[in-house]
């Protein structure tokens, strides 16, 4: 490649990064083991509203706290306009941070907290030292540069050319009234200009304004109403115009009706200031309701991104359908293409290339279910439950043992039969995260393995078709040889149905707490986390609630060995990559 | 009834060690002891006759300030980075810091009287100021330390994010957010430098009195007299806690022992 090629990839690289405001390149945060923020990329277009969307402990804050500064990055990187600013302390980066819980200063009040980034305001000016060196200085807000003909400080004026433009006439905002009114006696500037206090006073008055406070700058900040507190905050930040304004769950603290009112200001301020807004919540309905794009997260992962259109109607997982919105999530089998199988009835859906007979998750919106009569309907099922929710009812429908949450705005009966359609569009199809545990363990002795910590039994007939062991337990023969099994590792799986969750946990081998549940009509697929941070999946009729801890029991014939041919697959029931999950599928099936 | 029942024991304690000595120091104070007459004014013009007295109070004045100056110029450093978590791991360094106040004062002063002694130091007013500054810091540190553990580190971020700088976010956020117990601290260090005796006897060699030497130093006849100084450092009291309340008011509640 010669350089001239060179040269011009260089350029294009740097007209697609400048497109972009901020730039998450590898982001990572440690907490001693704990990995709070895993490897995270994503890229933040100017003027973008942005929110990262998840439970509290999916990382989201701290992402955003890497961003603001107030966390240094493990590993990766925080591009500002293309430029690494992950190291920089918090002051120096052209951020704005709105608190949750507001951190308006109590000493000062609603004037001089909004006032408080404008009165240090600095940059930093090239200069000429007597004895002919270059030096650097912080020059303040008050010696910023004002062009007298129009008095406003012309912050465009490089740092290098400062002393150039005072030669040029140009005066401190400090000291432009009295020259104004100097020259004013002399009959040769008839503007009206501002001087640094005035220039303070306005640009307050313009952000108290902007919030709908006006009038509030001598108030006490504590004598405010959380709503009013919020108002200010948002102020304090915008009014340093930065580039980027973090919010970090602003409006977690107000009640619903003044959150609702909140929301469409948010927005509405996102669109009169342009700049960029990164939004934390952990609120779908706000998420969907202010954003440009929505970055869903788990785990200090990204689990989807897109615009909330997208994230709504095509959820990658059923963890994402799961957070956003009601929903309706079942297991499925994709029986070809364009054809699925849910709950034993046969579906007609617009999906293809997840091959044959692969299972699969489900996701249907309630709004999306069409009550038919039995006839026309593509399954059948009873309603059971009915209630009034405003614009729709909300029903609930047992089809095959399987319920189904209806949103509608005509009632059907309670105990009617009623036939369910929906259309092909509006099923949506994902790839299954897990289709079992797969974990790779230590044996301890012929009939004991270790796995996470945890000694479990096992049937070794179980796990190898040609194995016999004889009455003390003492030899196994595998294939016709005599195996000691202690200090060996295998790979073994067992299903999601197999576990055994139970109250107490020093009956079972191994304990963990309940991370999350995803409800799936009939059964909850439990997902609990060891305290070595290891997932194991759970398939219960019972409904347990998150955080619980529970005992894990497996049944000792239900073990299977994975494959050696299989082997190379590097899973250890937490991979979650699609890939893996293709052919685990397969394993399965 | 029981209730109001249980605060009986409160009230009679009040009413003994607190209310009952108030009160008798301000009879006392207006009783003329020659006669034993009631009298406004006499007690306190046989004050003003004394005249080592005004020599004593410009030595507490001088003596009292020096010292909560110093206090507060030790021990605001020292509050503040026990406040942090890598300085004061598990509050053992602020234990050793307030360790000194187990040991019984007399003691510590005889101990450092005779440090003096060996460097060759001069007893006298620096040694005085010397020997307060170490029996107060303490009551320095303490109502610092609490103030400045309770302030939000959401505050110093807020102001980092508007630009401040950590030296900048100090001066105008954690200094005036810790004022209650800068107050408190000087309120607990000012007046008792000021009234405590056997301190400035043993670091001055007996040389110098402060109001608490002064009237520890009055015969037992002249109760009168000693009970009109106590009114007149009273009214110093009062004087102070008003300026206190005032300014601890101001800003973020609570800090402080008091």
């Amino acid at each position: 490649m010669d350089n001239k090629d060179k040269a011009k990839q260089k350029k294009n690289a740097k007209i697609e990064e400048s497109e972009y405001i901020i730039q998450l390149k590898g982001l990572t945060k440690q907490y001693g083991n704990k990995c709070v923020v895993n490897d995270i990329n994503l890229n933040i277009k100017k003027g973008e509203f942005v929110t990262f969307l998840g439970p509290s402990g999916c990382g989201k804050t701290t992402t955003l706290r890497m961003i603001a500064g107030f966390e240094i990055p493990t590993q990766g990187k925080v591009l500002f306009g293309g430029e690494d600013i992950a190291k920089l302390p918090p002051h120096k980066r052209p951020v704005n941070t709105v608190f949750q819980k507001y951190a308006l200063f109590p000493h000062l009040n609603v004037f001089n907290n909004i006032a408080f980034g404008l009165k240090l305001k600095r940059i930093e000016v090239n200069y000429q030292k007597a004895n002919g060196e270059a030096g650097v200085k912080q020059v303040k807000l008050k010696d910023f540069l004002v062009d007298p003909n129009t008095g406003k400080p012309d912050f465009s004026i490089a740092a290098k050319d400062y002393y150039s433009y005072v030669e040029k006439g140009y005066v401190k905002l400090k000291k432009i009234k009295k020259y104004v009114n100097k020259m004013t006696k002399k009959g040769r500037v008839q503007k009206e200009v501002n001087g640094y206090k005035y220039y303070i006073d306005e640009k307050v008055r313009r952000a108290l304004k902007i919030v709908g406070l006006s009038d509030y700058e001598t108030r006490d900040v504590n004598s405010l109403s959380g709503g009013q507190q919020q108002r200010v905050a948002i102020a304090r930040a915008i009014v340093n115009e930065p580039k980027v304004l973090l919010l970090d769950e602003p409006l977690g603290a107000l009640d619903l009706k003044m959150r609702q009112e909140m929301q469409i200001e948010l927005k509405e301020m996102h669109k009169t200031l342009g700049i960029t807004f990164i939004y934390v919540t952990h609120d779908q309905e706000e998420a969907l309701t202010m954003s440009d794009t929505v970055v869903v997260m788990k785990d200090g992962v990204i689990c989807q991104e897109g615009t909330p259109i997208d994230i709504y109607n095509e959820p990658l997982t059923a963890y994402v359908a799961d957070f956003i919105g009601e929903s309706n999530i079942l297991d499925g089998i994709m029986i070809d293409d364009y054809k699925v199988n849910i709950v034993g009835t046969e579906f007609a859906c617009v999906d293809a290339g997840f091959g044959q007979n692969k299972p699969v998750d489900i996701v249907i919106r309630p709004e999306d279910i069409e009550v038919k009569s039995k006839e026309k309907g593509i399954i059948t099922g009873v309603i059971k439950s009915s209630m009034f929710r405003g614009v729709h009812y909300e029903m609930m429908c047992e089809c095959n043992g399987f319920e189904f949450i209806i949103h509608s705005t005509i009632e059907a009966p309670i105990g009617k039969e009623v036939g369910l359609y929906v259309a092909p569009e509006n099923i949506q199809i994902m790839h299954k995260e897990h289709v079992d545990n797969t974990v790779e363990v230590t044996f301890t002795s012929n009939t004991t393995f270790d796995m996470y910590g945890g000694t479990y039994d096992f049937t070794p007939t179980a796990l190898w078709k040609d194995c016999s062991y004889d009455a003390d337990q003492d030899i196994l023969t595998i294939d016709g040889v005599e195996t000691a099994l202690k200090g060996s590792s295998a790979k073994i799986r067992f299903g999601f149905a197999d576990v055994d969750m139970t109250d107490d946990e020093y009956a079972a081998p191994l304990a963990g707490n309940v991370d999350s549940m995803i409800y799936k009509g009939k059964n909850y697929i439990v997902d609990i986390k060891t305290d070595d941070n290891h997932h194991i999946y759970a398939d219960t009729e019972y409904l347990w609630d998150k955080g619980d801890r529970v005992g894990i029991k497996i049944d000792p014939d239900k073990f299977e060995i994975v494959k050696e041919e299989a082997a190379d697959i590097k899973t250890d029931g937490d991979g979650i990559s699609a890939k893996n999950e293709d052919v685990k599928g397969d394993e399965n099936v | 009834m029981f209730k109001k029942c249980m605060a009986i024991p409160y009230a009679l304690f009040m009413a003994l060690f607190v209310l009952l000595p108030l009160a008798l120091v301000l009879v006392f104070a207006f009783i003329d002891a020659s006669d034993g007459s009631f009298d406004m004014i006499a007690n306190f013009k046989e004050l003003a006759k004394e005249q080592a007295l005004g020599k004593v109070i410009s030595n507490s004045l001088i003596a009292g300030l020096s010292t909560s100056a110093l206090c507060l110029l030790i021990g605001y450093p020292i509050a503040y980075f026990l406040t942090k978590p890598e300085f004061n791991r598990k509050g053992v360094m602020i234990g050793l810091f307030l360790a000194p106040m187990w040991v019984n004062f007399l003691l510590r002063m005889m101990a450092t009287k005779a440090v003096f002694n060996v460097l060759g130091f001069k007893m006298g007013m620096g040694a005085v100021i010397f020997g307060l500054t170490y029996e107060y810091l303490p009551f320095m540190i303490m109502p610092l330390y609490n103030t400045i553990l309770k302030i939000d580190k959401s505050y110093i971020e807020g102001a980092s994010d508007l630009g401040a700088t950590p030296t900048r976010a100090f001066w105008k956020i954690t200094l005036p957010l810790s004022m209650p117990g800068i107050i408190s601290g000087l309120t607990m260090v000012l007046i008792p430098s000021i009234t405590t005796f056997a301190v400035t006897e043993i670091m001055s060699n007996g040389k110098m009195m402060l109001l608490g030497d002064f009237i520890y130093s009055l015969k037992a006849d002249s109760l009168n007299m000693a009970a009109a100084i106590s009114f007149v450092l009273l009214i110093f009291m009062g004087i102070s806690m008003f300026i206190s309340n005032k300014y601890a008011d101001g800003g973020s509640k609570g800090g402080g022992i008091c």
